[in-house]
């Protein structure tokens, strides 16, 4: 029987079951759960899991892969000139013609680590912990325009609607925190392009959309309690809601209200744990140098820094939306600035996970929704001059821990960096993979709606073996 | 599912039910097909040997009658050898012991196949005998199935509950405590039946109806995708409301909404009315191709359409055959194919006050420049010296222009067409592209010719009044010509010497836009005449060289940038001016008439022709600041309400609609004609939109009725007779009171197809007014409450929390329709869309208006709805889903939007303490929100709240704190 048919039974998934304070209540809440029967609880993984957890960096706007992770000498060779017909195809763009010239690689690559992975310089953190990696060079999408093809990456799908990654990886594996949400947003970058839709749940249970952690001061919406009714106020509040909704339930017996009641059980719990996972005081100097964080200041390095707290506290799948790498013009300019905001912390998010023993657990990925082109892009009537357009053929996303392969990097593209010529990873592939790690076959984990049974891949999408640890 | 009875099981057609009451040992017989065995082959079988010929295995269906070899059929489920044993095992199917003896039973019986239920049209069933008096027929289906069921009705509610539960179902608000009381002290035999009529009469029941509705249009106000920017398209969802206020029956609803365009005498409500599937998305990204998020938008339509009207889940069908109904992937697109031929315009709601306002700012910019003119800022002397001056720069460049005949005008996608007045303006209409190429051959020319002019002409039927076409990414109405080729005969390019234009201005970068740029070979660089939408604009293209008499033109005018921005309208003439000419163009002249007038000397004009070129003058010089600015505003300035509307192309000029091989907007395939599934078994073929329209709301669609009375049915009770209300296919649930579904259904198609005579009939009856009390042995029987032997407790949508909030308050402002209006909401939640647009609340009474008008953004919707699950309006939503968070408690308690109402709340009832009382104030707070009066323990717990609070604040903050704590209750939160 599927939760589509049953909208109700929803009505007990936020933070999976959690204990329930008041008497009553609780034989209440114990004969609704007996009611509901077919039981509220997750799907459960389908093997063991090699990740418990998974932070996903979402560079938002599409890096420039021929950047930061493939270099292509050959890009420098033809630079002025077109690329050969026989590369080309007749792909669509969105800005340039596809005559455009070519444009070489802005930054100088070296190797690093034990394993030789090879990184454009405004990577210099990252080339740190190479050795960690998973690089895979090969990826492709389907999608050229951005809100599309961010939807398809976070949610199997380009159009909006379908529930995002977070919250199949919640509906596959329930919550572990009775604290917080299983499924924690953080956007620190520009405007997301496809706006909430990429942490929506879609058709699953609504309990499964992602929870915003805001950077404003109210980090969770409506978290904080005016200061007219705080304190003491508040704690009547909640004594004298529990008291009329208990005897409100007694006189009705319906279990939605002892579901109610619990709702604002954790809510009250929410209040004090969120501010607690804020709270970076004890964080010591060298974690927040490690990041490269302010603890006072919003930024992608606290969102960082607070993805592992996240994690630490049992939070199942932590999305970093970090928007702006959408380099139409001055390729290089951008490349740098948003290194600058986010190199440190990716690698120190990797190390500082690996130091307290949670990278073997938690799954880091790294990416943004499509690559840039080898050609350049420039349109005086635009003002625009050597940037880069949109690519879908061939991107670079990375990843690290939570069973993926160490010091790897996975796939090639041709000469010019234009398309896939080994191993291509398509983004079903991609969440296939992540889906893997968490136990998941991605062919199981569906959800009936609509006449037939959904799932994150779509259609296709099959394990890359070569990925796993 | 927990019931002891499955629906499935249970559910049966009249005539089924029949057959079983009649008949003797069930376990004997042969399983009835559609109840029993199809759902068991839907879920296990169909997905290889179903319908889809594409994913068939062995070539073998059981959907249809045909395979005879039953034995292996049978061998084959009931194996133990997992190579063998169907489904197999690797795909997660399995058959139950109970499942095999099913199909063994039917096997064994010859396999006897009947149509799926809901393609079979509904006959009006007999009404059980149940040996009740009850008046209301829906009571007897019910109790009918309770009897077989075991379970007894609930008594009725009481009263209050009975009030409560009307208001908020009928109108989407509760009642005030006096409202209540009235109902309660009526004791006349009628007054239930008054208090239904009075609901269905209120003005408020249309607004609260209209959000159903909305939910399925998919309406928002803005654009969705990327840069999701506001559209206008209120005046349809204020069409709805007012539709539904008047109880316009459902077929002329539904007909309106698809195709009130095509009507014969179609009024402007009926082009407002078609609305309705354009609520759909539309991708601003810069650099899309827009035929196809066009595409998008169409299969969005087909299955809103399928969930709306059948009842089915098209979309399964745009890729491939579906895989559990009979809709064939071309069916899909015959679909797809009625409703592809409409042009999707923006519709200037006519307005007499707007009009009137209109020519007022238009005599206001004639005002001013008149007192410029007198007041000019040197002595009048300079300012004739100016104006001569001027003149006379003027007059050198008006040249006897002759039209030029445009013998075939071609584009790839556009329809260019020629219209038949004197000088042959060209207009274009369709779909436009990224780069659309214009081919015109003019008639040879009498004479030389030195010069092109091209004139670009303003439109009220274009985007923002044209001249160009662009209707998403750029300025509206915006046109960008990127090239100009011109050649002489076959193919000899003819030199341009200069090119000049009346007006240029680039949207992006300071780079010039100027004529000059369309002719510099260079696709990227272009003519934009940006900034000044619905004014003409001329550039011209004098020639290096005269062309000699007789030469046939040809010209290629390319457009486009990065988004679509060809030219809407425009005329072409030529002139054999010595030397070629330049550009000029009057402001305000829209047809270029006035440049006469500059030949002519002072003392040959009137003094009204006069006016118009001092008027021009003052507008063109420099040195008043902003002034000619404002003035063009004033002048161009659109006071019409807009909205989005469809426009049947006229005949012969249709899209051609192609299947798309996996559905896909690149892979387009054959062609394929408009037609209905064969499977629907209609017994008329419609040819047009219009005619699918009225056949989707005929009693010909076998959904027709039963779809609509389920979706109703759910608003009061819950959940639908078909517990799957977007899906009455194979996959979807059986009905659970099949011959009550049908007898409504019937009901409503034979009587009016009265929406609010559906909702007399369902709240007039015993079974809606039964109390909600949950008996312990109802919840272990019928969890579910499949049966209704109680009436079901529904947490209210977020929007009539809210407006429940407003009306407790006392500050719900009632104004009707309009533009969408900013109620409070927590900083930073539009700010995560591209942009980080800012959320500004309107001040004074907008922010208390019903939350049907608040601002719809689709990527960032309004907090609190979302929250309490309000759709997104990116996709039609059948039946809301219903959680129950953390998060909706602290929106409760917190959210900025609602404790501004809790201190306006509590500061009234702080005053009203001093007056009447803390116990009666209490009372009185309690009735504002639940409606019910508190009991003595219930008010004893207030009591004690308030004076705690009391103590630690001053009186307005202890009441506010009442208030607040009395609309997080799970009864305020709840229609009883």
């Amino acid at each position: 029987m599927s939760h589509a048919r049953r909208p109700h039974l929803s009505r007990r998934r936020f933070l999976a079951d959690c204990g329930v304070g008041i008497g009553r209540i609780g034989a209440l809440s114990l004969l609704a759960q007996s009611a509901i029967g077919g039981s509220p609880r997750p799907q459960g993984p389908h093997f063991a899991p090699r990740a418990k957890a998974v932070i996903h960096l979402f560079m938002g706007g599409a890096p420039s892969q021929l950047e930061l992770f493939d270099n292509k000498p050959t890009l420098t060779r033809f630079e002025g000139k077109p690329l050969p017909a026989s590369i080309l195809g007749d792909q669509r763009y969105a800005f340039i013609r596809p005559d455009a010239a070519v444009l070489g690689p802005q930054f100088a690559f070296a190797r690093h680590g034990q394993c030789g992975a090879e990184l454009g310089a405004p990577l210099r953190h990252l080339a740190q912990v190479a050795d960690e990696l998973c690089i895979v060079r090969s990826m492709h999408t389907d999608q050229f325009n951005h809100a599309p093809a961010q939807l398809l990456l976070n949610s199997g799908f380009a159009q909006p609607g379908r529930p995002s990654m977070g919250s199949w990886a919640v509906y596959g594996l329930g919550a572990e925190s009775k604290e917080l949400p299983a499924f924690v947003v953080m956007s620190t970058g520009n405007g997301l392009s496809a706006g909430s839709a990429l942490w929506s749940s879609g058709f699953l249970p609504p309990a499964h959309t992602g929870v915003r952690l805001r950077n404003g001061k109210d980090p969770i919406l409506d978290l904080s309690t005016p200061e007219r009714f705080a304190g003491a106020m508040q704690d009547d509040t909640f004594a004298l809601l529990a008291q009329l909704d208990g005897r409100r339930a007694e006189a009705l017996g319906d279990p939605a209200i002892a579901a109610r009641i619990r709702s604002f059980e954790m809510a009250a719990r929410l209040q004090t744990s969120a501010p607690e996972l804020l709270d970076l005081a004890g964080e010591g100097q060298a974690t927040l140098n490690l990041y490269g964080c302010d603890p006072g200041e919003p930024s992608f390095a606290r969102a960082c820094l607070l993805a592992r707290r996240l994690v630490e506290r049992g939070v199942r799948f932590v999305d970093v939306f970090h928007e702006g790498w959408d380099a139409h013009s001055d390729v290089k300019g951008n490349v740098s600035e948003k290194c600058e905001q986010t190199d440190r912390a990716c690698a120190a998010l990797v190390l500082d996970l690996k130091r307290r023993g949670m990278l073997d657990d938690t799954l880091v990925v790294w990416g943004g929704e499509f690559g840039r082109t080898p050609m350049v892009e420039t349109n005086p009537s635009l003002g625009r001059s050597l940037g880069r357009d949109h690519h879908p053929q061939a991107f670079t996303t990375w990843m690290a821990g939570g069973g993926a392969r160490r010091g790897h990097s996975h796939g090639a593209t041709d000469d010019f960096g234009f398309h896939v010529v080994e191993d291509p990873v398509h983004v079903h592939d991609l969440q296939a993979t992540i889906l893997h790690l968490l136990g998941f076959d991605h062919e199981r984990l569906t959800f009936r709606h609509a006449g037939r049974d959904y799932r994150l891949t779509d259609l296709s999408g099959r394990v890359v073996r070569q990925l796993l640890a | 599912m927990n019931a002891l009875v499955p629906p499935g099981l249970a559910a049966a057609s009249a005539a089924v039910l029949a057959a079983v009451l009649a008949g003797g040992d069930a376990r004997a017989q042969a399983p009835s097909y559609s109840l029993e065995v199809r759902p068991i082959l839907a879920e296990k079988c169909f997905a290889c040997h179903g319908p889809d010929a594409d994913s068939r295995k062995k070539d073998l269906r059981l959907d249809v009658p045909g395979h005879d070899r039953d034995d292996e059929l049978l061998r084959r489920i009931t194996s133990d050898d997992p190579e063998q044993r169907m489904p197999p095992p690797h795909t997660g199917k399995t058959l139950s012991t109970a499942q095999v003896e099913v199909l063994r039973r039917w096997i064994a019986a010859g396999k006897p196949y009947e149509r799926h239920w809901s393609f079979v049209r509904p006959q009006r069933p007999a009404l059980p005998d149940t040996g009740e008096a009850l008046d209301n027929p829906i009571d007897r289906f019910v109790r009918a199935k309770l009897a077989e069921h075991g379970l007894t009705p609930s008594p009725e509610a009481d009263r209050v509950t009975l009030a409560r539960r009307l208001y908020l179902d009928l109108l989407g608000l509760p009642p005030t405590p006096e409202q209540a009381d009235r109902f309660v002290q009526d004791t006349a035999p009628d007054a239930y039946a008054r208090l239904v009529d009075e609901l269905l009469a209120s003005p408020h029941y249309g607004e609260r109806q209209a959000r159903r509705w909305l939910d399925l249009a998919r309406y928002a106000d803005t654009n969705g995708y990327e840069k999701d920017r506001p559209r206008s398209i209120w005046p349809y969802r204020d069409w709805v409301v007012n539709a539904l206020d008047a109880d316009m029956p459902y077929d002329a609803f539904v007909v309106r909404q698809l195709a009130g365009d095509m009507l014969p005498d179609a009024t402007d409500d009926d082009r407002i009315a078609t609305g309705f599937h354009r609520n759909t998305m539309l991708n601003e990204e810069g650099g899309i191709d827009p035929l196809e998020f066009r595409f998008h938008a169409m299969t969005d339509r087909v299955a809103t359409t399928g969930a709306v009207f059948l009842g089915l889940t098209l979309g399964c069908a745009q890729c491939h055959t579906h895989k559990f109904d009979p809709i064939t992937h071309r069916d899909y697109y015959g679909l797809m194919a009625y409703l592809d031929d409409a042009d999707e315009p923006d519709f200037a709601v006519p307005d007499a006050a707007a009009e009137q306002r209109e020519r007022e700012c238009r005599r206001q910019a004639q005002q001013r420049l008149d007192s410029l003119w007198r007041q000019w800022p040197a002595t009048a002397g300079a300012r004739d010296e100016r104006f001569a001056a001027w003149r006379d720069d003027n007059r050198r460049k008006v040249v006897d222009w002759q039209p030029a005949r445009v013998q075939a005008a071609s584009s790839e996608q556009l329809t260019l067409e020629v219209l038949g007045d004197a000088r042959d303006t060209v207009r274009a209409s369709g779909d436009t592209t990224k780069h659309d190429v214009y081919t015109l051959h003019l008639a040879p020319s009498p004479g030389p010719i030195t010069a092109l002019r091209l004139e670009a002409l303003p439109d009220p039927t274009l985007p923002s009044g044209g001249p160009g076409l662009t209707y998403y990414e750029g300025r509206h109405g915006d046109f960008f010509l990127s090239e100009l080729r011109v050649c002489s005969g076959d193919s000899e390019a003819v030199a341009i010497a200069r090119a000049t234009e009346s007006y240029a201005d680039n949207q992006y970068g300071s780079q010039p836009a100027r004529a000059a740029e369309a002719i510099d070979g260079d696709l990227q660089t272009g003519w934009s005449t940006h900034g000044r939408n619905g004014e003409r604009h001329v550039a011209v293209f004098a020639f290096a060289a005269p062309i000699a008499a007789g030469a046939a033109l040809a010209l290629e005018l390319h457009f486009g940038r990065h988004f679509a921005s060809s030219l809407g309208r425009f005329r072409l003439s030529v002139t054999d001016a010595a030397g070629g000419a330049d550009a000029l163009a009057l402001p305000f002249d829209d047809d270029g008439g006035q440049e006469q007038l500059l030949r002519r000397e002072e003392n040959e004009l009137d003094e009204a022709q006069r006016a118009l070129l001092r008027r021009a003058f003052v507008l063109q010089t420099d040195g008043l600041g902003d002034e000619p600015a404002e003035i063009r505003r004033l002048w161009r300035r659109d006071e019409h309400a807009s909205t989005l509307v469809l426009r049947e192309r006229p005949a012969g000029r249709g899209r051609v609609t192609r299947r798309h091989h996996r559905g896909e907007f690149l892979q387009p395939r054959e062609e394929v004609e408009p037609h209905l599934p064969a499977a629907l078994d209609a017994t008329v073929a419609p040819r047009d939109r219009l005619e699918l329209a009225r056949w989707l709301v005929s009693p010909d669609n076998p959904l027709a009725g039963r779809v609509l009375v389920n979706r109703h049915w759910a608003m009061f009770f819950g959940r639908g007779l078909v517990s799957t209300p977007g899906d009455f296919g194979a996959q979807g649930a059986p009905p659970s009171h099949p011959a009550l579904l049908d007898w409504l259904a019937v009901e409503f198609m034979t009587s009016g197809q009265s929406l609010k005579q559906l909702h007399r009939l369902i709240v007039t009856s015993r079974t809606y007014r039964q109390s909600s009390r949950v008996r312990p042995q109802d919840l272990a029987r019928d969890p579910d409450n499949v049966w209704l032997a109680r009436a079901p407790r529904l947490r209210l949508d977020g929007e009539v929390l809210r407006d429940a909030a407003l009306v407790a308050a006392g500050k719900l402002c009632e104004r009707r329709g309009g533009p969408p209006v900013r109620p409070p909401q927590p900083a930073g939640v539009t700010e995560v869309a591209i942009g980080k647009p800012k959320w500004s609340a309107d001040d004074g009474d907008a922010r208390f208006r019903r939350s049907l008008y608040t601002f719809q953004k689709r990527t960032a919707p309004f907090a609190f709805y979302a929250t309490f699950d309000a759709p997104s309006g990116e996709s039609c939503v059948v039946q809301r889903q219903v959680s129950d968070t953390p998060l909706q408690a602290l929106a409760l308690l917190n959210d900025p939007m609602l404790v501004e109402l809790y201190e306006a709340f509590g500061g009234e009832l702080a005053t009203r303490a001093e007056r009447h009382g803390v116990d009666a104030t209490l009372t009185h707070a309690f009735r504002r929100v639940c409606t019910r009066t508190p009991d003595g323990d219930e008010l004893a717990a207030l009591r004690d709240f308030l004076h705690r609070q009391r103590e630690r604040s001053d009186a307005a903050t202890a009441w506010s704190a009442l208030a607040r704590a009395l609309t997080c209750l799970d009864e305020a939160t709840t229609r009883p």
